[in-house]
Order: structure tokens, then sequence, then C-alpha cells
């Protein structure tokens, strides 16, 4: 038994109770169930592979986490997917200061009120995959997967600084999309959507 | 432009509405504040303000229940049984193709 890495059979399900979390993140940065599938499994063929590597007593999430975006962006650059809005700095938007600035009784409402019960199914989890990918996958590790900025930055290979950019300007994007979503009159324009 | 415009352009979040040095201060920190990611010093600095000020309050309730409800929507997707079940052969044997 390697003393260094994970022991088969007994620690690999240490990996495998992050399926669930793997798959749904690989299902917002794909957007099909059958890549997403296609993607978690390639991840953990290298978990698998790569065993040996991993330090226990580290973040496993994380380090799964690493693979799957590696893996992802390298699929990224073989198969160019329709191309994403350049992701620039814009205005700010957030639903609040838009329903304040409206007069509308913002402070009555909840977030949930103003964009699910009034909606369809799937608002959230559509408006996120409409976000360019490198604000989407921050906006998921941060908002959905609860990973710090220190452990986002790891696992992209980005400074902090750019994490904390991104998460601003996709939580932005995110509020922008989920207005018009709920058949409010559309947002003042975002760099976010434009060319 | 003036000055309330100038405030409005400079934090978002308050709607453009009247703000104070500390609330300024504490709208630029409130999604780090949200995401738990301040020192304990700057925690209390929001905290306390946010005890004082209604208004900034209101607007962290918001932002803090968006950020529950994008978890609470992107949680509901389980994976499929059979990607479960090919995961686990991994530990015990070579695993075949899923699909």
């Amino acid at each position: 038994m390697d003393q260094r890495g994970v022991a088969m059979s007994d620690d690999f399900s240490l990996f495998e109770r992050h399926l669930d979390a793997l798959y749904r993140s690989a299902l917002r940065l794909t957007r099909k169930p059958e890549d997403a599938e296609d993607l978690v499994q390639e991840t953990y063929l290298r978990a698998y592979r790569y065993r040996n590597r991993f330090k226990p007593g580290t973040n496993e999430k994380a380090w799964l986490f690493t693979i799957m975006t590696n893996v992802f962006r390298n699929r990224l650059r073989q198969r160019p997917a329709p191309e994403d809005p350049i992701d620039q700095p814009g205005a700010d938007f957030s639903i609040y200061e838009q329903m304040r600035r409206e007069g509308m009784p913002v402070h009555l409402m909840s977030p949930e009120e103003i964009i699910v019960d009034r909606g369809f199914g799937g608002e959230v989890k559509r408006a996120l995959e409409e976000l360019p990918v490198p604000m989407r996958m921050v906006v998921v590790l941060v908002d959905v997967e609860d990973f710090s900025y220190k452990e986002v930055a790891s696992i992209l290979g980005i400074k902090i600084g750019t994490v904390m950019s991104r998460l601003h300007r996709g939580r932005q994007a995110l509020q922008k999309k989920l207005w018009e979503y709920s058949g409010r009159p559309k947002a003042p324009s975002l760099a976010v959507g434009a060319r | 432009m003036g000055i309330f415009r100038a405030a409005e352009g400079a934090v978002a979040g308050r709607g453009g509405t009247l703000m104070g040095d500390h609330c300024e201060q504490t709208m630029r920190r409130l999604s780090t504040y949200i995401d738990r990611e301040l020192s304990e010093s700057e925690v209390k600095k929001v905290k306390a303000h946010l005890d004082d000020c209604p208004p900034c309050e209101q607007v962290f309730d918001f932002q803090a229940e968006m950020k529950r409800l994008v978890r609470k929507e992107c949680c509901t997707d389980d994976a499929p049984s059979r990607l479960r079940a090919w995961v686990r052969q991994l530990a015990t044997e070579k695993p075949k193709p899923a699909r």
C-alpha cells in the first residue's frame, strides 16, 4: 500500500462522495447531461490514474475539481464551443438596485419571490449556463460548491484578485439575466452579452 | 455629475440612496463578507454597521439570500445511478466505459 497516495478500495470512497458535486458542476459547464457524464468519467479516470499524487489529509474535493476544470478547459481548446462573449467590465447591475430605481418595495420581497416564483423552472441554472466560461467557473465554485477564493485561485490557476473580479462580474451578469427572465424591462446594457 | 450620482456610480448596491462613509465601506465589503472571506476585525466592523443601518442591512439580506438561492437552485441535479455504479467499480476493478 502506498502511504503517500490513496489506498485502493478503502479510500477511493473519499473521491466517490463528491460525485454529485462534480456532476452538477459538469452540467453547468457543459450544459448537456451526456457531456457532463463524460467529463465526470474522465475526471475520475484521471483521479484513479494519479491517485498516488493525492496527499491524504488535503482537500480531495478541490483536487477533483482541479482535475475536472483542467479537463474541461482542454476540451474547450480542442472543440471550441460557440464563442463566449468577451468578458469586460461593464456598468454595475444588481436586482436590488434596479428595483429600488423603479420604486418597487424590494425590502418586502425575497429574490426567490422576484425570480423563481414568478417565472418558470430552472431560470437560475439557465442564467448561470449562459455566463461566459471564465465567470461561470468562478460563480459555480464559490456560490454553488462553497470553495474559498484561495481554493478557487488554486483550482483554476489564477490570482485571487482575478477570482474576485470574475465573481463580481459573474454575479452581476447573472442577476441581469434573471431580471430579464422575470419579465421585467431590459436591464441597462452590460458588456456581458455584447460582442 | 452631482454628488449623489457620483456616490451611486462608485458603489453599487444601495440603489442610489444617500450613503455615509460607513455605508460605502460596508457596501464595498459586502460580497467578501457574505462569502466569509473577511478578517475577524473587518467582520466586526461590517456587522456593527449592519446592526445600525437598516438600508445597508436590507441590501445584505437580499444579496445573501441571492447567494443561497443560486446554491439551492443548482444543487438539484444528482449524478445518474449508472455513473455512480461506474465510479464504485473503479475502486475494485478496471472500469469499462459507462455508456
